[in-house]
């Protein structure tokens, strides 16, 4: 099996970004799979980030700590990442063979001098990529009809110089190399599979839930999904509006889906602070909304561009007082697709808002897929005409009272933040407001029977339990410990809250529980306590802002163990 | 007199206070304008004013406090075939809801904003509002206010907004008209209405406005935006009544309509064969 890592690192604004799409393209069309993340600062221009790519040719979830090759943009990454490079591993750049903090082999390529050979030093990047492909003994056949796609609009002129630095880039690594790294590998052009994040997943699943009202202010690492559904918004008629703040953002989602609209608002922590009273609003109106929080460090601003779970507790008791409400978790970016369907369905069914946690790692974290196959799909509109005497909050046995929308009949359409009566209107009237807060608690039951259990895979020495974005790194975790003669089993949890009653009993019997997450509390092991009364001592988390890779996480585990 | 946006409900206003004049000119303008209760949206925010859409028959969104336009600007982005009317108090819409009306403005969504201006907050037993003359005494304010007055006629015009009236609730027949106007309006119209605070503001009394407000005549030219501007900044011996500033320019829901060809936001299903069908080959 092949298992390869590539790191390319460099300064904000150098396109290191360019190299890994490109890469990564020509990889997935190559037959392989492909696994990428990135790491990046919150500047608009130098600092460093890096983008890594894993591939290989069985399915991947996750990235191992170790690189086999680093391509450094700049000398920086060099020094940063050295000790990251394996035994085997090689280091490519402007880089001085002699200096003696490089342990590993390096390949000594001034990419911007090579790219000012080729006639522009501005392609640098490309050659950087040639240079990769080269040694790896790939064919640039594909890369050129990459670029060929990429540059379509800038012109054929555009095209040729890119396709001149990649083949000069290709060409100097091979002198240099001369031989093929990875001649075992099979590559086949492959025509189906897809490379998606998060984030784009994400918006994707809005445009496929039939979303017609995003409004969001733009928060790191939310915006990817705003950018997203904009791109698209003329495409399927979707107004995306770019509020003023964050108040006014949840505010325009509950004033559109009052009316009938999809719609959906989507931040980070921070936002959705400022969000909390709307989500009251949704929640005391009986509103469907569906709202993305994709998490990041902190409190207040905390780590901008990096990731955590650290908000599960709070989006599950968010706003004031008591309301039923939904907390979804996918686990990968197809998962994260689906349960954006999900959601809407879920609002609209039970009239209660449904969160969607997300975090910086499962946002821009790429994962290969065979296909983009939907599993779920988006129900038709929940709503009825509003006849005479409409009553928008006729209790019933399970809480839900038909919804029906302004305008669509004589009977008129009236929501209140304050108690009110069946119909809608203002009241004190404490009888009413007793069956009003019943009648709207009432949904958790019924909520519950719509929740899916978790992802089960047994295990008696270790049960790895997880939740949200640590599925993929959990897999590989819970597969490597099997194969080193560990009975792991692995339980992951997308389906967070309210939980169902078989959950809560499944996790009460759930043999030698380690609960892994992002985060210092143990925020989802601490809601496992509660509702099953069962105590979760073993605990591994993390909150420095980056996720878990493969071998620190089974180390972490094995620690904890013994 | 039968008005199809009569609802008989029973207020929880002060005998004598300002906002049931508001109502009853409400009620009239829409009647006059032949509406009908199903396409009108009142949406409101917070306090005595923002309970105005339970006393009428019409759609309700009575949300949180100063969040009203939010929510309107959703609304009729969403379905612009609905009147949508934004109602509050002082308090509501130029305090909490400050932000939202500067943005409402650059938006220009076609809704009618109405703001019922009592000076005072009353919901909260008598505070200073950002309407309230400065060293305003309150039990909150004791010394006195210490902030300047907002003057929303000023600052309206300075954003250059399509329609900028005052009324007054003493005024039954300006009102109406000034309201019919603003409710026709194409793009965000601000009225913004004396309404005296029976309880909590004994200095801007009934009396203390019918001694000082006139109403704008044939002569005053409402599209000369110096000149409105000059006009909004009258105050005191004499307040001017009327329409102060009108300039058309284009309305939010004409610019979705132009850029996006989007004219109705209401979920009808979307085919998810055909958005996998375009999307499909911009992951690969």
């Amino acid at each position: 099996m092949v298992d390869y890592s590539i790191k390319i690192g460099g300064e904000a604004g150098q396109g290191v970004q360019t190299v890994a799409d490109s890469l990564s393209r020509i990889f997935l069309r190559s037959g392989l799979q492909v696994f990428t993340i990135q790491d990046y600062q919150s500047r608009i221009r130098g600092g460093h980030s890096f983008t890594q790519i894993r591939l290989s040719d069985a399915p991947l979830c996750a990235m191992r700590k170790e690189v086999d090759m680093l391509v450094c943009l700049d000398s920086a990454t060099c020094r940063i990442h050295a000790g990251e490079v394996s035994e085997r591993g090689l280091v490519l750049g402007a880089l001085d063979q002699s200096d003696p903090s490089y342990s590993r082999s390096v390949i000594s390529l001034d990419f911007a001098a090579i790219a000012k050979e080729a006639g522009n030093p501005i392609y640098a990047n490309i050659v950087a990529v040639g240079a990769v492909l080269g040694i790896l003994g790939f064919g640039i056949n594909l890369m050129e009809e990459y670029l060929s796609e990429v540059f379509r609009k800038k012109g054929d002129q555009v095209i040729r110089e890119n396709n001149n630095a990649l083949r000069k880039g290709f060409q100097r690594a091979q002198e240099l190399y001369g031989q093929a790294l990875l001649p075992d590998i099979q590559q086949n052009r492959d025509h189906s599979s897809v490379l998606l994040n998060g984030n784009d997943a994400l918006g994707l699943g809005v445009v496929l839930a039939g979303c017609t009202f995003y409004s969001a202010y733009p928060m790191t690492p939310s915006s990817g999904v705003l950018n997203f559904v904009a791109g698209r918004a003329k495409e399927y008629g979707i107004l995306v509006e770019q509020a003023e703040d964050e108040i006014a953002a949840v505010n325009m989602a509950v004033g559109a889906s009052y009316c009938g609209a999809r719609a959906m608002t989507g931040t980070s922590g921070g936002g959705f602070c400022l969000m909390t009273e709307g989500l009251g609003l949704a929640a005391m109106t009986e509103t469907p909304l569906v709202i993305l929080n994709a998490q990041r460090p902190g409190p207040s601003t905390g780590l901008p561009t990096r990731t955590s779970q650290g908000d599960l507790e709070f989006v599950i008791h968010a706003s004031h007082d008591e309301f039923p409400r939904f907390v979804l978790a996918p686990g990968e970016p197809r998962e994260a697709m689906n349960a954006v369907i999900r959601a809407f369905n879920l609002t609209e069914r039970f009239q209660v808002p449904v969160i969607l946690l997300s975090d910086q790692y499962l946002a821009d974290t790429e994962w290969t897929y065979p296909d983009l196959q939907v599993d779920e799909k988006a129900d038709s509109p929940h709503t009825v005409l509003a006849v005479q005497g409409y009553r928008r909050y006729v209790p019933t046995e399970n809480g839900v009272s038909p919804r029906a929308l302004p305008g669509s009949g004589p009977g008129l359409v009236i929501a209140d933040s304050d108690e009110h009566d069946e119909w809608g209107h203002i009241t004190e009237d404490l009888t009413i407001r007793l069956s009003q807060q019943e009648k709207r608690m009432r949904k958790i039951q019924f909520m519950k029977s719509a929740m899916r259990s978790p992802r089960c895979l047994e295990g008696e020495d270790v049960t790895l339990i997880g939740w949200g974005s640590t599925y993929g790194v959990l897999y590989e975790v819970r597969n490597n410990l099997r194969e080193k003669g560990m009975r792991a089993g692995l339980v992951h949890f997308t389906d967070l809250y309210p939980m169902a009653t078989e959950t809560v009993e499944l996790a009460r019997n759930l043999p030698n529980p380690v609960v892994v997450e992002g985060n210092y509390l143990g925020q989802f092991a601490r809601l496992l306590e509660r509702e099953t009364g069962r105590a979760f001592p073993r605990r591994v988390n993390a909150f420095n802002g980056l996720p878990f890779f493969v071998e620190e996480l089974e180390m972490r585990i094995k620690e904890i163990l013994s | 007199m039968n008005n199809a946006f009569d609802n008989h409900a029973k207020t929880a206003w002060c005998p004598g206070c300002g906002n049931f004049g508001i109502l009853d000119a409400l009620k009239e303008a829409l009647e006059q304008l032949a509406l009908s209760p199903r396409q009108v949206v009142l949406v409101s925010g917070i306090g005595q004013a923002a309970k105005i859409p339970h006393y009428l028959n019409s759609n309700v969104f009575n949300g949180l406090h100063g969040r009203s336009l939010p929510v309107a600007f959703a609304v009729k982005s969403v379905n612009p075939g609905l009147t949508v009317i934004a109602e509050s108090g002082d308090g509501c819409m130029y305090g909490e809801g400050g932000n939202h009306l500067l943005h409402a403005i650059r938006r220009n969504p076609d809704i009618t904003v109405l703001v019922h201006d009592n000076q005072v907050y009353g919901l909260t037993k008598g505070q200073a509002s950002p309407t309230s003359e400065d060293g305003f005494v309150t039990k909150t304010q004791p010394q006195g206010s210490l902030s300047k007055a907002f003057n929303p006629m000023s600052f309206a015009i300075s954003q250059n907004t399509g329609f900028v009236a005052r009324g007054f609730s003493g005024d039954k027949e300006g009102l109406i008209k000034i309201l019919r106007e603003a409710i026709l309006w194409k793009g965000l119209s601000l009225v913004d209405i004396l309404q005296p605070c029976v309880t909590f503001n004994t200095v801007n009394t009934f009396g203390w406005y019918k001694k000082r407000v006139y109403t704008l005549d044939g002569h005053y030219d409402s599209t000369n935006r110096i000149g409105a501007f000059e006009k909004s900044l009258e105050w005191g011996e004499r307040i001017p009544l009327g329409v102060i500033y009108r300039h058309e320019h284009p309305t939010f829901q004409d610019k979705i309509r132009d850029t996006f060809g989007v004219d109705n936001l209401v979920y009808q299903g979307r085919d998810s064969h055909l958005v996998l069908a375009n999307e499909w080959s911009r992951f690969r």
